[in-house]
């Protein structure tokens, strides 16, 4: 296989021209009550998740699949019971009638190629995080939502969890007080490498995407586009400055992406996230803490936890009253060990408890049967996106980099 | 689910093996989120959170999973039963304080429970509780299935000898170790761990068992087991432990619990209508158990044997 394969038999002429072609004639909504038509490019492993979590949805149905590896064809026809029909070209699917939205779980590097071209033709599009492997594809790809007038939602379902948008309440009430950290990691102990069927090295990288500079973004992008993406809108913007660290240290099995990274981004309020992601000890798991001046959540993947912050002195003794009644000031030390108790739980409102992969999924179809924005929509897929892309610039440069010198944010869509 | 699972396979190599279990066990998670009642966010517990109230659809693998354990209720004449939970609940097993429910509460759980009030309708893969208050819990069943697809998994990972263990109630033997005959596998004796009622070469097929010597409880001189018969909501008497094997874990994990509550009669009527299965039965008391067995494929360890493992490692004819 050339690489030229592995872009879908197509020449990678990408989609600079899909995007200046604009949208053609704009589609009316899906009835509430009718049928909404999906397709997918790359039903991998990720793919083949959104699939059944799609069709767990009433009135959604999958008609057409892509993929440029035939085995996924019947791996996805089992997962939706039909024989649906399969294609290796995107734009042969792109081109069949009937589909409202497309699916683009690709690797990273084709996000932007495919979901141009899905958008380009008019259909809306759920595309996996994160929303491109550059700036660049990132701008491209926010310019071509606003241009088609489809709807597009980032695959970031933690934006869509209870309990993190419970947390995202709490904070913005000041249950926590200032926020002035994030500490976040996604820490594993395997080589995040998939078995390659018969060990053919000519599928290693089609298997392993993941693994290779020339498609991913690596453990930021795959594992970190969460935790970046909540800390984007605790702090309600961009970073303004990242530092990062990072190395193939421990499975040099001949990949290209670091097995760990350390990213520590500047926000404009002088709040700090740091994400730590490594592949070689589990004791952490994935978690999210959120440190403010009045209390802590810890956020995983099932649950959130509260923790409220040992009282400080409100008032000063006074100096003169402290000569007049001859107080004694000075240091005194105390423990410093790390809190060790229960917290209490991030209650869910009532009625909202469910699967992140769920909510977001139906919420989409929501979005395109009533005709409503995504909740998780291209500004938030962009700015989670640049952040990443930014994140593994540091950790190629080895240098700090300052967003004002790669990144411009665009004017939020108005729709 | 709910369960550990534990994997032995035959690799080229540690790293290659590294790859292979990370599969397996991603496999595991994402069965488990599809089909655990521990969880809030799996797709079982939304089915149970709404089937009350409304149609649910899901998706074509839950709902399969779904229609085979209410399809085994309508074959086992609900000896089998996955809305048993708030039967469960009254005996108070669901909190491992098992107790003698009231009348009322039995009446109670009882018009909670039967697979018949569960509708599936297939055109639109949906899922309806026909009386209020029902739940599905798919423990008799859900371990196997995650099983299946692990040496799914394992298959197209090119593994050809494993052994998937979970949680010691439920196994299947994917070929068999380099240079033998199969994975031996040893069927203790209840009660006790070192004694074995059989020892079987197993390839290419599971074996499953359930057991009332772990979670039970005890009142006026009668043992109540957490195992129920959900034709009476009573716990099952009398049954210490069964041991099925049959071709796929799906099957060997549903018929474990089936024939535990169906007995040895009327088991030995309903096996033949599934093909290569056997079991084994014990029966009565932990110090006078009696053995029964279907097309049991090795020797039956009999009460007054010698029954250390080590002794019964011969392959059958």
């Amino acid at each position: 296989m050339n690489r030229r394969d592995f872009l879908g038999g197509a020449a990678a002429t990408f989609a600079a021209t899909a995007f200046a072609q604009g949208s053609g004639a704009a589609k009316s909504k899906v009835p509430a009550s009718s049928q909404v038509n999906l397709a997918i490019i790359g039903p991998g492993s990720r793919g083949q998740q959104l699939m059944r979590t799609f069709l767990r949805v009433p009135g959604v149905r999958f008609i057409g699949l892509c993929d440029i590896y035939e085995p996924r064809w019947a791996q996805a026809r089992k997962i939706i019971g039909e024989n649906t029909p399969a294609v290796r070209d995107y734009r042969e699917l792109l081109s069949q009638k009937d589909i409202d939205a497309v699916i683009v779980s690709t690797p990273l590097s084709l996000h932007a190629q495919h979901v141009g071209a899905a958008l380009d033709s008019a259909h809306h599009v759920y595309g996996e995080k994160s929303m491109a492997l550059t700036v660049e594809q990132c701008d491209q790809m926010f310019g071509a939502v606003k241009k088609s007038g489809r709807h597009y939602q980032i695959g970031l379902q933690y934006h869509y969890a209870p309990w993190f948008r419970e947390a995202v309440r709490m904070i913005s009430s000041g249950k926590i007080g200032k926020v002035t950290q994030i500490y976040a990691y996604w820490h594993r102990n395997n080589s995040w490498r998939r078995p390659v069927p018969n060990n053919d090295p000519k599928l290693e990288r089609l298997i392993n995407w993941r693994l290779y500079r020339e498609y991913s973004g690596g453990l930021v992008a795959e594992l970190g586009s969460h935790h970046i993406n909540f800390a984007n809108e605790v702090f309600g913007a961009i970073p303004v400055s990242v530092i990062a660290s990072g190395g193939v240290d421990f499975w040099k099995d001949g990949r290209e992406m670091p097995d760990n990274v350390q990213v520590t981004y500047r926000y404009p309020g002088g709040q700090t996230l740091f994400f730590s992601a490594i592949t070689t000890n589990r004791l952490d798991g994935c978690e999210v803490r959120v440190l403010g001046t009045g209390g802590s959540i810890v956020l995983t993947e099932a649950d959130g936890t509260y923790y409220y912050e040992p009282s400080t002195a409100t008032s000063a003794v006074p100096e003169a009253l402290a000569v007049e009644h001859g107080i004694v000031t000075g240091a005194s030390y105390r423990a410093e060990l790390p809190y060790r108790g229960q917290g209490q739980p991030v209650a869910v409102p009532k009625g909202t408890a469910g699967n992140p992969d769920f909510l977001a999924c139906s919420s989409f179809i929501d979005a395109i049967r009533n005709e409503r924005r995504p909740l998780a929509d291209e500004q938030i897929g962009w700015r989670t996106g640049v952040t990443v892309a930014m994140g593994n610039y540091a950790i190629e440069h080895g240098e700090r980099v300052k967003f004002a010198d790669h990144v411009r944010e665009p004017a939020p869509s108005s729709t | 689910m709910g369960t550990t699972f534990s994997i032995y396979l035959y690799s080229s190599d540690r790293e290659s093996a590294s790859v292979q279990f990370d599969a397996a066990f991603d496999e595991i998670e994402r069965v488990e989120e599809a089909l655990s009642n521990y969880r809030p966010t799996s797709e079982l517990s939304r089915i149970n959170r709404l089937a009350s109230k409304q149609r649910v659809t899901t998706d074509p693998e839950v709902f399969r999973v779904l229609q085979s354990s209410i399809e085994y209720s309508r074959r086992t004449g609900g000896a089998f039963d996955i809305t048993v939970g708030p039967l469960m609940r009254a005996w108070g097993f669901f909190r491992a304080n098992g107790r003698y429910p009231t009348a009322v509460e039995l009446s109670q759980a009882r018009a909670k429970i039967g697979w018949s009030n569960v509708e599936l309708d297939n055109t639109g893969r949906t899922i309806t509780f026909r009386a209020p208050g029902m739940e599905l819990d798919l423990g008799g069943i859900g371990k196997g299935y995650a099983v299946d697809q692990v040496i799914t998994v394992l298959r197209q990972a090119a593994v050809t000898s494993a052994l998937i263990d979970a949680g010691s109630s439920t196994l299947y033997a994917l070929g068999a170790p380099p240079g033998k005959s199969g994975w031996k596998v040893i069927v203790p004796k209840p009660g006790q761990r070192s004694q074995a009622v059989s020892s079987v070469f197993l390839r290419d097929a599971s074996l499953s068992t359930s057991g009332s010597y772990e979670k039970f409880f005890r009142l006026n001189g009668r043992t109540y087991c957490h195992i129920m018969d959900p034709r009476t909501g009573q716990p099952v008497q009398g049954m210490l432990q069964t041991t099925v094997i049959a071709p796929t874990a799906t099957d060997s994990d549903a018929l474990s619990t089936a024939m535990f509550v169906m007995g040895p009669a009327a088991g030995r009527r309903f096996l033949p209508s599934v093909p290569n299965t056997s079991a084994v039965w014990v029966e009565g008391t932990l110090e006078h158990p009696r053995i029964e067995q279907w097309r049991w494929p090795t020797v039956l360890c009999r009460q007054n044997d010698d029954c250390t493992p080590d002794r019964k490692d011969e392959e059958k004819p």
